[in-house]
């Protein structure tokens, strides 16, 4: 975070795109969380996983769905091996399964034999790398999880990989255990149905089990467990159009500062964040991009249940969470906001849409209050203790993908040849109405 | 869709009062075969020609060129959204002023892009009757019709027009809604419904 000078200009660095791309429509690109892979969802009924690394097409996931893919994630902590849970438009989510040992260069052993390839899996190193064994090669299908009415619009993994949370217009999210028994069961855990309309999106919490969902229904809610039942702890009205997606701020994020004089804003921002915990931001079919803080509870020290051991057969309030608007981000879009991303490496957050532009903003610290005028472009920092921050487009991109609608962004860390020795950068990828998924660098 | 029909008895505009540009499209098709240019009659051997397929190959031919004058407007929506029947009976909305030309717009869609090529289209439809629960199915066969006809730098913007249905808002809320949409569209039976009314068109 610390590395960007404060008065570089910024812009978004087309790298490539993906090759080939899909023919149909793709909705969202999921890059794996170590391994630099991507999967893009397609209308065309498939997952086309791509190499961050040279961008070709390495394998596509076909024949378990019956209708578009609509969404797809990867489950976290899973080692020597890639688990990919898909949510399609004919109701139903798929978990594929595949060994990690093959093809990790993105299919170019020239990648892998110059010292710039991808770290290959300790355990798979042994394991048949030159063995080349078809039938480590492909994505097995290892089960469907059949359950929703309606097309399934998202589909999330807990920080622990053990929870999968499904969505669906159907209004219903769906918590699954993963038994992980070995033999691909799944158990319902929960089946959650306050949504007053379809639900478009669920994303959890980046280390706590607390999901968050957002709606056609116009508000996002928070969901948690509490002795053994799940249930929904906040309903955060505020948007004015459908909500399309949500994505959560990294624990250990910090607004930037312009110099020594904010050490001590820093420190005082942590503390402040560490009793409220990250932040979500939403975007909406109104046009806006929204940040969400969860109000600190007054006695954190205090026993959840007052120690009585006697639990109420009412909801207990202490579960019960107040979230508050912190800031409206600039408004930059003409059409609906269909994406957010909120980058867990330098707190960046960009979003794109129905305009086919790509925003990239920047969070500061204000350091003189007098020199931030009332009707400042954010809504600054809402009303309660601790430093004021402000949001600042620092990257618009038209066009971004010619006339297309942009459907999804992601941020991943960057694997190609092009990246700077020894550092860690990210790359932003876009995903549009016309198949077509490119890799952008910011610099 | 096969239940009792919810308006029996339609107010039908004779096609003499829809708007037309026959005249026009007239002189430049003689002037065409006047001067021996009948290479874009030849290309569409139909006795109708649908200008926004013209345009859509006129545009892939000259690979992207910006410099286009914009062939396409309101008239021309007019023409390809009038001719969709209607659900219920065998006229088509043109006929049935569900669709009409005043309520029909095209706008930049970037105002603040002066050179952004992005176009809004807005069409506004006025049901025959304030409860028409096939409001959904029209206005979805309206912008079907256009997603399929007019190039991708076109937004839709198919509304109903206020005032004259009773659940405006909820119809129009799904209209807009991108994914609702694209899973209608993999909806074997309401597309069946969709292909139906569009069978009218070209």
């Amino acid at each position: 975070m610390a590395t960007r000078d404060a008065n570089a200009i910024t812009q978004l660095t087309l790298l490539s795109d993906v090759t080939p791309p899909s023919l149909e429509r793709a909705w969202l690109t999921a890059p794996h969380p170590t391994l630099p892979i991507i999967a893009t969802c397609s209308s065309d009924k498939t997952v086309h996983v791509y190499s961050l690394t040279n961008f070709r097409l390495l394998s596509t996931i076909s024949g378990g769905h019956k209708r578009s893919v609509r969404t797809s994630a990867w489950k976290p902590h899973v080692s020597g091996e890639s688990v990919l849970a898909t949510g399609s438009f004919d109701a139903t989510v798929g978990i594929w399964r595949r060994w990690d040992a093959y093809g990790q260069g993105g299919g170019d052993d020239t990648l892998n034999g110059d010292g710039d390839g991808v770290k290959k899996d300790p355990e798979g190193t042994g394991a048949g790398a030159d063995g080349g064994d078809d039938d480590d090669e492909e994505w097995r299908f290892a089960v469907l999880l059949d359950g929703h009415d309606s097309e399934v619009k998202s589909v999330s993994w807990s920080p622990s990989g053990m929870l999968l949370a499904t969505c669906s217009r159907d209004k219903s999210i769906w918590i699954w255990e993963d038994l992980d028994d070995g033999d691909n069961n799944f158990e319902t855990v929960a089946v959650m149905q306050e949504h007053e309309g379809d639900v478009k999106c669920v994303a959890w919490h980046p280390v706590e089990e607390c999901l968050a969902s957002a709606s056609y229904d116009d508000t996002i809610r928070l969901w948690r467990e509490d002795i053994d039942d799940w249930g929904q702890v906040a309903c955060i009205r505020g948007h004015e159009g459908t909500v399309w997606f949500l994505d959560w701020e990294g624990v250990e994020n910090v607004p930037r500062g312009k110099g020594d004089t904010d050490d001590a804003l820093s420190a005082q921002w942590k503390e402040r964040h560490a009793l409220s915990g990250p932040r979500l931001a939403s975007c909406s079919d109104d046009r806006t991009v929204r940040i969400w803080r969860r109000q600190p509870k007054e006695s954190q020290q205090q026993a959840p249940f007052g120690g009585t051991g006697v639990p109420s057969i009412l909801r207990p309030t202490g579960t019960d969470e107040t979230w508050e608007a912190e800031a409206v981000l600039p408004q930059m879009h003409d059409l609906s906001v269909y994406a957010v991303a909120w980058s867990k490496r330098t707190g960046l957050l960009a979003s794109a849409g129905a305009d086919g532009r790509i925003v990239v903003y920047e969070e500061r610290f204000v350091t003189d209050p007098a020199a931030v005028p009332a009707s400042s472009d954010g809504e600054g920092s809402g009303s309660g203790p601790g430093p004021r921050t402000e949001w600042t487009a620092i990257v618009v991109q038209d066009g971004a993908h010619g006339v297309y609608e942009i459907n999804h962004v992601a941020w991943a860390k960057r694997a190609d040849r092009g990246r700077a020795e020894g550092q860690d950068e990210e790359v932003l990828i876009s995903t549009a109405d016309d198949g077509s998924v490119k890799i952008w660098a910011l610099g | 869709m096969t239940t009792e029909i919810q308006n029996s008895n339609p107010t039908i505009l004779s096609d003499a009062d829809l708007p037309t540009r026959l005249r026009p499209a007239e002189a430049a098709k003689s002037r065409a075969y006047g001067s021996g240019l009948f290479a874009s009659t030849l290309s569409f051997p139909g006795d109708s020609v649908d200008p926004a397929s013209q345009y859509l190959s006129a545009e892939s031919e000259s690979e992207g060129d910006d410099l286009l004058e914009e062939p396409i407007d309101e008239q021309e929506i007019y023409d390809l959204i009038s001719t969709i029947s209607d659900p219920e009976h065998p006229i088509s909305l043109g006929a049935l002023a569900v669709v009409s030309l005043p309520d029909i717009l095209i706008k930049p869609t970037l105002t603040n892009v002066p050179d952004s090529p992005l176009r809004t289209v807005t069409v506004l439809i006025t049901p025959t009757i304030t409860h028409c629960s096939l409001a959904t199915v029209i206005g979805l066969g309206v912008r079907v019709r256009l997603e399929q006809s007019l190039p991708p730098r076109f937004r839709m913007d198919v509304r109903i027009k206020e005032g004259t249905h009773s659940t405006a808002d909820e119809v129009n809320k799904q209209l807009a809604d991108k994914e609702r949409v694209a899973a209608a569209l993999e909806n074997g039976t309401l597309m069946g419904v969709i292909a139906k009314m569009l069978e009218t068109c070209q």
